[in-house]
């Protein structure tokens, strides 16, 4: 690196001078915003890791990335191999690298843990793609290609991964979106936990692979696209919040939580909550909606749940994050009603405690405790206690008890040709867990396509 | 659902090229060593990417293979395992016929990997016997172990092979004269008083290349309570041959020297790690680079970041081989006396610094005192007294923190 620098240099010293570095030191100067790995970081990171054998990251992480051989990469000072490593098992690397809740995957079983600590794997994937952003993306392969077309139903995680692993195995693929690619993480992420930037960086890079129509996909519109296609893989998450079925909940002043963070993340101008807000629910959604509240300027921020701290399922991280913010948690609180005119005035809670009896969830289950209603002020509230699967036109789909798409282990639903996977399927889930459904599913759908051809 | 195997979706890149007549799918190879001492363990190198194998030396029947256990050592620095491995191992236990079925099959099922086989004697018609039994398999090279630190077949006891010129002429020429028309490399240590003499003696028997450098004579440490040297056999120890990255920067230097001054291809080995380990060794003259301890800590699975980082490399740099790196770095070697006397001093970034204060104590206790501890813990480098030694840049613990400024 050569810099001029002028400032400090006594008289003596000619005005231009050549600063000189040690080798190979030159890409540490490069700093990363939001606290991300530098180089050396990085690399005393990489030279924790033990390169266990058959490690026990690759099978924790959903899209089984080959972890010690990235981390090796990264080590040797190969970041573009190690970025490369990381892009072929997972579609959204970047994303992941940036938001994968590792704490319950790739982390949580890392073999130094049992020595001192675990290898910060998801701050490394990270690097290793910024990195590649930085230096310019490697040379992709031409891949082969088979006639006919597959279609994909949304772009999200699960639909993104899908059609790019469909495209590396030789399809021509249409993707199908309502909205701006990239799903949830797209529309209602707080972006202070993903930046847009970060996000594009890869569905910029994917969508350059398949074609996308802006379409919001209905029961004609279904029909039309099976009749072009050899296959149809559908990954429309979960777009519905769920109603609580509580008194007031049609007042002003009451958001559904995907609403609430999809106006937050790109018109926060327009959206006025008040000093006070009240989140009713008790996981991650519900903490993204506090902090957001908090970053909004509310003065004060309640989340109210039912059960304990102990039965919420929660990263830690977020909910670290939710309380450095200032959210105040009230555990064993049940809202019975939103009270107010035309506009609320507060919500009506009554206190709970956990009976000795579990749920189908393997948690306690809470009871009311009679007579201790209260009623705590707020200017908005926000009702986060899930999400479920929009749409008429999945009428004909079996489903499961809890009402997500039914599939069987090849991601095959109940309709003949057609695939689903991601949130759709499972439930609240994960981007990691969207992104390798998606990557399996293409591998089956290519299967059925080729048996067909066949 | 089971792990699937996702297509490739980069284009890879053609790493090979020719060298000493041999075609190389890469650069890197396998040194003779534990790694390559059975068939199988070298089948699933080649599978793994390996692009060819020296497999373990070998002697006549009859010499007496007596090794002692355990073998291996390690030298580790402050917490880093392994930064240098020992060990006491002697040449391979297999029988010559057995090496030979190991050739042979070898090349039947990989005909495009370089299988090369290592070898070792005494007397004149031992090292002629072996090579023209070993060219009858179709090995592709044989490199001539004049070097091993421990078992000596050499002419003086304790003495290697490699450590007289003479000796090493007559061999080289017994070993050129026995062989038809492969390649016949020397391997040597870098143990002697003047290298360019052994790789001039060399070149003189007519053989082809040089493999610079074997491991380096080590006491591996000694256990500060009951005095028991490494490796520990019942108390007792002897010296080891070291390898692994500790020991770079003296194979770094034995190439070079050699590459400089006398006009014969390098096999480079000895403490190359990682594919940038092994563009320095090519860049300073090196035609192939073996490798061993790397293999033997981490695995075979290591080729996959060689080959992956070599090429991402030679996109950088726009070379079209690997081989356009060899001896690129010799130009730049020059004589303490050649050295360019330019007026240099040391910069330290405010911004980058973190106030640790290494710098001032190494240069207070270990420079020119020509640090003062300024303000906050940032220091101030008095230019009058720094001369520009350059210790404070690496006693530092950031990255690019400290320069050295050249007046221009
Ligand atoms: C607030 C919040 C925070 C989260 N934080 C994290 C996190 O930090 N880390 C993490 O790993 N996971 C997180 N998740 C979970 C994660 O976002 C989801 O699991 C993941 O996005 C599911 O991916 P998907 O592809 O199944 O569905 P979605 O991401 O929901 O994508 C579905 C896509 O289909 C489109 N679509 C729907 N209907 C139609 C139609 N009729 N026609 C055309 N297109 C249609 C939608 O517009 C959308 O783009 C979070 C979820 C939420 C709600
Ligand atoms: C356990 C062990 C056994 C070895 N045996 C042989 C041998 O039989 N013949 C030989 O020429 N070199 C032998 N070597 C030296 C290696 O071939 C190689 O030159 C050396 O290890 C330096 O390379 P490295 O730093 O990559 O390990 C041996 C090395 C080790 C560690
Ligand atoms: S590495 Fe394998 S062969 Fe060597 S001592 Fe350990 S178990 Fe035995």
């Amino acid at each position: 690196m050569t810099r001029i620098k002028q400032g400090s240099i006594q008289k003596k010293e000619p005005r231009s001078v050549i600063r000189v570095y040690p080798q190979g030191l030159r890409e540490s100067v490069i700093s990363f915003p939001n606290n991300t790995m530098n180089q050396q970081q990085a690399t005393i990171e990489s030279e924790r890791c033990l390169q266990c054998y058959d490690s026990p990251c690759t099978v924790a992480c959903p899209t089984h990335i080959d972890i010690p051989t990235f981390i090796g990469m990264i080590r040797s000072g190969n970041v573009i191999g190690a970025a490369e490593v990381v892009k072929t098992s997972n579609a959204l690397a970047n994303t992941c690298g940036k938001i994968c809740p590792e704490e319950i995957f790739c982390q949580s079983v890392c073999t130094r843990a049992k020595q001192d600590s675990p290898i910060q794997i998801r701050e490394l994937h990270f690097y290793a793609t910024q990195m590649e952003s930085r230096k310019g993306f490697s040379r992709l392969k031409v891949f082969s290609t088979i006639d006919g077309a597959v279609a994909v139903i949304g772009a999200g995680p699960a639909g993104l991964s899908c059609a790019f692993e469909l495209t590396k195995l030789g399809h021509k693929v249409d993707v199908y979106e309502k909205d701006g690619i990239g799903g949830v993480p797209r529309n209602s992420i707080p972006s202070f936990r993903l930046a847009n930037d970060e996000l594009e960086s890869d569905t910029n890079f994917l969508s350059r692979f398949f074609k996308t129509r802006k379409e919001d996909v209905n029961a004609r519109l279904f029909e039309e696209i099976r009749h072009h296609h050899k296959a149809i893989f559908l990954a429309v998450g979960l777009g519905v919040d769920r109603p609580i079925g509580i008194p007031g909940e049609r007042l002003k002043g009451v958001l559904p939580v995907l609403q609430f963070l999809h106006k937050a993340k790109i018109q926060p101008s327009v959206l006025s909550i008040g000093d006070r807000v009240v989140i009713i629910g008790g996981g991650n959604v519900s903490l993204d909606a506090a902090a957001t509240a908090k970053r909004l300027g509310a003065e004060s921020v309640v989340l109210i749940y039912r059960r304990s701290e102990s039965e919420m399922r929660v990263w830690k991280s977020e909910l670290n994050e939710a309380r450095r913010q200032g959210v105040e948690i009230r555990f064993l609180t049940n809202p019975v009603a939103i009270v107010g005119k035309s506009e609320i005035s507060g919500v009506m809670c009554r206190h709970t405690r956990l009976s000795k009896e579990k749920d189908e969830s393997g948690r306690r289950v809470p009871v009311e405790l009679k007579g201790s209603d209260f009623v705590i002020d707020a200017d908005t509230v926000i009702v986060a206690i899930g999400q479920s699967v929009e749409a008429e036109w999945l009428e004909g789909f079996e489903r499961t008890e809890n009402g997500y798409v039914k599939v069987n282990k090849n991601f095959h639903t109940s309709v003949s040709g057609v695939f689903a996977g991601g949130d759709m399927v499972a439930g609240e889930g994960t981007i990691v867990q969207a992104v390798a459904n998606g990557k399996q599913a293409a591998h089956t759908i290519h299967e059925h396509v080729s048996k067909k051809l066949r | 659902m089971d792990k699937i195997k996702e297509p490739s979706m980069y284009s890879t890149r053609d790493l090979s090229y020719d060298f000493l007549g041999i075609h190389f799918e890469n650069p890197f190879i396998l040194a003779a060593a534990p790694s390559t001492d059975n068939l199988d363990m070298v089948r699933r190198a080649f599978r793994a990417g390996w692009a060819g194998a020296i497999l373990k030396t070998t002697s006549v029947e009859g010499t007496k293979v007596d090794l002692c256990y355990p073998m291996m050592s390690s030298f580790d620095h402050e917490g880093r395992k392994l930064f240098g491995m020992g060990n006491i191992d002697l040449i391979s236990e297999h029988h010559i016929d057995k090496v030979e079925y190991n050739v042979r099959m070898l090349k039947k099922e990989f005909p495009h990997k370089m299988v090369a086989a290592s070898i070792m004697a005494g007397r004149k018609e031992d090292w002629q016997s072996l090579v023209e039994r070993l060219e009858k398999t179709g090995v592709d090279m044989i490199e001539c172990s004049f070097s091993c630190p421990q078992g000596n077949i050499g002419e003086d006891p304790g003495k290697m092979l490699a450590q007289s010129i003479s000796a090493t002429e007559l061999t080289a020429r017994w070993v050129k004269e026995a062989t038809k028309k492969i390649p016949i490399s020397i391997k040597i240590t870098p143990h002697v008083t003047d290298i360019v003499e052994v790789a001039r003696a060399v070149k003189r028997s007519g053989c082809d290349a040089l493999t610079a450098s074997n491991s380096i004579q080590a006491l591996m440490g000694i256990d500060i309570r009951s005095f028991a040297p490494n490796p520990n056999l019942g108390g007792k120890s002897t010296y080891s041959g070291m390898t692994g990255p500790a020991i770079k920067p003296i194979t770094l230097r034995t190439i070079a020297e050699i590459a400089r001054n006398v006009d014969i291809s390098i096999l480079g080995t000895g403490g190359a790690s990682n594919w940038s380990d092994a563009v320095e060794f090519m860049a300073v003259g090196a035609g192939v680079v073996e490798f061993c301890t790397v293999v033997m800590h981490y695995g075979f699975r290591v080729i996959t970041d060689l080959k992956s980082g070599m090429s991402h490399y030679l996109d950088e740099m726009r070379f079209s081989s690997p081989k356009d790196i060899v001896r690129k770095a010799l130009p730049n070697l020059a004589m303490h006396d050649e050295l360019p006397r330019r007026t240099v001093r040391s910069h330290i970034d405010k911004k980058l610094c973190i106030g640790c204060e290494v710098c001032y104590i190494a240069c207070q206790d270990g420079g020119h005192m020509a640090i003062d501890r300024g303000s906050n813990r940032i220091p101030d480098v008095d230019q009058e007294k720094c001369v520009g030694c350059g210790l404070c840049q690496h006693v530092c613990p950031v990255d690019s923190c400290i320069g050295m400024q050249v007046a221009a």
